[in-house]
């Protein structure tokens, strides 16, 4: 009777916790990357499955992140873009900050954001509710993820390897190893990257959590 | 403010520097606790007091963020050592979780300074990130006159609450979670283990907390990566920090088709092991006995068995799987844990011996119970065999079994039943093979006369297997419960007398009058064990005594034990107890230490856990220089033993 009421309890207590949690998924590389829709800067649904048979590259991004910023101002993350683009990859730029906090912006805001910085992004989607984020377990901008062109996710963590700490700041872009456009010759193979997951360094991704 | 600002973004803050600085959302400033100007060593701390709402990171930021850091310019003769973090509290922006410090935090710094050293300007240039919802890197240039600096009183209690206690743990990987277990004297309201690695944890808002015992704790912390081989990390008890630092013994290596094989393999050679032999045995004369029979017969007496065994394997496992849900610890041979099991083990293994000495025939009394004794036509007596063979089984382990078991009590439950029954396949596995190819009964001696004897031979390894448990019962109790055990076996043998003598009336009547004053007995059998007499010549187990050991670099044997488990027995008469190796263990200076599970103990259970096992015999060898401990074969001889040492 005890042991039947315990676990009674553990059931109960585990349905009510899953319906409040708000949880970040943590997709394995080298298997199916997850489906999403979720609209772009020009109000089109844009669904990962749209592009089957290419690669995808995902950049978490946020335009007032220190971290982003200096990205773009010296035309690291253009560069890494236009790699890719030549390539034939997919490129989308994921905006995941929650109305009203850092990074949010509208539509018009967004493609003028990408004429004005010469980015090269596909598409670039406006993740509002945060779920695609979480889907992704994207923690931090920017936060990239590479697919190969059979939906396998190959790559998830940071752009490049100068990691966490404040050297970031210092640090020349020439010197890093960026583990985004060094793999892009692997991905286009469908074949698992050597590189496949590292620990994404950046400001964090503005979710809605009030 | 500003000037000074943009004096550090082009690197020349040397000349600009100052103190305090306000960086933006900080005031920076640096300060000293250096009493005397003959002091060698002193600390300078790295003030922060930032403003409300906003916080900077501990060196593991957690889901984002940066550790700030500090470069340090000084006159030669002066060394500034790395920053000790302060312990740090969660900043939680779900669903991400972050780890810093908030409102007013000094960063020590430990100063060393050679005797000739001038006491002069001490300068830092520091890179820190501050985050409120967003963040700003910012940055400081700080100095300090040593020669004029008046020692700060915070810098002290900034010190003084630094986590640089370590805090001995106990952990292991249980499914998805770490395990870390923690002793505290005081209440414990609130527990955070801060992971120093990246990527080995899943950071939460809360960490599971459970109280074990007084004073035991256990905190849960998800996994990203099971196969971490060590951690370590800040434990912040009721906000007071403790270091933590463990090596993981139990590294999930093997492969759930590597456990099945094992199983298989422990399965089969559990047939040869002392306790079941006595039972396979009887089978074997019952099987050759039907020498003459048709084929059909045999094959279904075969197959009967094997669903006997099978069914008891199933059974085992499923009872395991419930138990385990309910968060106990539990382990292969653990219900000879309990007392009462060990009497009724008992009684039936005395049952047996008396049938088969007497060679009443019991079946024609009453319905078949798993003896030799059955009639022809009944399988179910086939049936209980299987069933007779496995219960007696428990007591033992044979090798390759160990892994097998832990591997499939330590996994999720989908792995946990297959490895049973691939146990149990081993084990019915011989008999299976006779149920394909019946014709093979042949190639076994003929029937004969030989076999009523060697049948009531049979009898005296089941009353010596009776008599280990009394031992075991004893040991677990007292002398005067186990007396009242055996006065239980007389009724046992009045009982089964009655059933061979009368016939009719009076042997119900009989019978009813026994199994009530049985019952009645039976009913006093103590439930609870009796504190174990400890073993002089060997040291006391504890979950700590490996890393004690090893942290005085002392070479050790540890011997998980049980009155109950005969391989352990066996080892011990085989091995422990010889001379050679006892004087082998005091030459090469070898701290033998006992761990004895013969009454129900969690803290052995988890200690068990950590190589992956939930059953004994265990032995764990670790000398100086070894890397991890080792884990010795489950039958031992002397020779074997003292070269697994070498």
């Amino acid at each position: 009777m005890k042991l039947f009421l315990n676990l009674l309890i553990t059931l109960s207590i585990t349905t009510a916790s899953y319906a409040a949690e708000i949880k970040l998924q943590n997709p394995a590389t080298n298997f199916q990357a997850p489906n999403f829709s979720v609209i772009n800067s020009y109000g089109q649904m844009i669904k990962l499955t749209d592009f089957a048979g290419t690669p995808v590259i995902l950049e978490w991004t946020n335009h007032e992140c220190p971290y982003v910023a200096r990205h773009y101002n010296e035309n690291n993350m253009q560069r890494v873009q236009k790699i890719a683009q030549d390539a034939g990859i997919v490129w989308l730029s994921i905006i995941s900050s929650t109305p009203g906090d850092q990074g949010h912006v509208n539509p018009d805001k967004a493609n003028a954001l990408t004429a004005s910085r010469g980015a090269r992004p596909s598409h670039v989607l406006l993740d509002e509710s945060g779920k695609v984020g979480m889907l992704y377990g994207a923690k931090t901008t920017p936060h990239m993820y590479m697919i190969d062109a059979n939906g396998i996710l190959r790559y998830k963590g940071a752009i490049d390897d100068i990691g966490r700490g404040m050297q970031f700041f210092n640090a020349a872009f020439e010197d890093a190893t960026n583990y985004v456009s060094s793999q892009v010759n692997d991905l286009i193979a469908k074949k698992s990257l050597a590189i496949d997951v590292t620990t994404a360094y950046g400001c964090s991704v503005k979710y809605n959590y009030d | 403010m500003k000037n000074i600002f943009l004096a550090c973004s082009l690197f020349l803050c040397t000349l600009a520097a100052s103190n305090p600085v306000e960086t933006g959302h900080a005031r920076a400033s640096l300060i000293t606790n250096l009493q005397d100007s003959q002091q060698e060593s002193f600390y300078v701390g790295v003030r922060l007091e930032m403003q409300e709402g906003w916080h900077t990171y501990w060196e593991n930021p957690g889901d984002s963020g940066s550790p700030f850091e500090a470069n340090w310019i000084t006159d030669q003769g002066i060394i500034v050592e790395n920053v000790q973090w302060p312990t740090p509290v969660t900043i939680p922006y779900p669903p991400l979780m972050t780890f810093g410090y908030e409102g007013d935090v000094v960063f020590p710094f430990k100063i060393f300074r050679a005797v000739d050293s001038n006491l002069t300007q001490i300068n830092v240039e520091l890179d820190f990130l501050i985050c409120a919802d967003i963040c700003i890197p910012e940055r400081a240039s700080l100095s300090l006159d040593l020669s004029s600096a008046t020692p700060n009183p915070l810098l002290d209690t900034a010190i003084a609450k630094l986590p640089t206690d370590f805090m001995q743990t106990q952990s292991f990987i249980d499914g998805e979670n770490l395990k870390t277990r923690f002793q505290s004297t005081r209440a414990v309201e609130t527990a955070y283990l801060f992971p120093r690695q990246d990527d080995l944890f899943v950071y939460m808002p809360s960490q599971e907390l459970v109280q074990l015992s007084e004073d035991t704790y256990e905190i849960s912390v998800p996994v990203l990566n099971a196969d971490m081989g060590f951690f370590s990390g800040v434990l912040s008890i009721n906000g007071e920090g403790f270091q933590v630092e463990e090596e993981l013994q139990s590294v999930s290596n093997m492969s759930l088709w590597q456990a099945l094989l094992f199983a298989l393999i422990g399965g089969l050679i559990l047939n040869l092991m002392p306790c079941v032999f006595p039972v396979i045995s009887l089978k074997v004369l019952s099987f050759v006995s039907m020498g003459g029979d048709d084929n059909t017969k045999i094959r279904n007496h075969a197959l009967s068995f094997v669903g006997g065994v099978m069914s008891t394997f199933l059974s085992i496992a499923t009872a395991l799987i419930i138990i385990r849900s309910t968060g106990s610890m539990i382990g292969w041979g653990y219900q000879l844990q309990s007392p009462v099991v060990v009497g009724i083990l008992t009684l039936i293994m005395l049952g047996i011996g008396l049938i088969l000495l007497t060679n009443i025939n019991f079946a024609a009394g009453l319905t078949t119970m798993g003896s030799s004794v059955q009639s022809r036509n009944d399988y179910s007596g086939s049936f209980f065999t299987g069933v007779l063979a496995v219960v007696v089984a428990s007591p033992c382990t044979a090798p390759f079994m160990g892994a097998a078991i832990g591997y499939a009590l330590l996994q999720p439950s989908f792995a946990t039943l297959p490895i049973f029954l691939a146990l149990g396949l081993g084990f019915a596995g011989p008999y299976l093979i006779l149920a394909l190819k019946p014709e093979w009964i042949s190639a076994l001696p003929k029937p004969g006369a030989w076999m009523e004897t060697l049948k009531q031979f049979f009898a005296f390894p089941m009353i010596a297997t009776a008599l280990w448990l009394m031992w075991v019962f004893m040991v677990q109790t007292s002398g005067d419960a186990l007396i009242l055990l055996l006065i239980l076996g007389l009724m046992l043998g009045i009982a089964i007398w009655m059933i061979a003598t009368f016939k009719g009336r009076w042997k119900w009547i009989g019978l009813v009058v026994t199994l009530l004053v049985a019952v009645q007995i039976f009913n006093t059998l103590p439930e609870n064990t009796n504190e174990l007499e400890v073993d002089a010549s060997a040291e006391k187990w504890s979950l700590a005594i490996e890393s004690d050991l090893q942290a005085q670099n002392q070479a050790y044997l540890i011997n998980f034990t049980a009155a109950w488990c005969i391989t352990c027995q066996t080892n011990e008469k085989t091995a422990f107890a010889r001379d050679r190796v006892k004087e082998y263990l005091k030459d090469q200076g070898i701290t033998y230490v006992k761990a004895d599970w013969t009454n129900r103990n969690e803290d052995i259970a988890i200690g068990l856990a950590r190589y992956e096992r939930t059953g004994i015999p265990l032995y764990i060898f670790w000398k100086p220089g070894m890397h991890g401990s080792k884990i010795l074969p489950a039958v031992l001889t002397e020779d074997l033993l003292i070269k697994s040492m070498q």
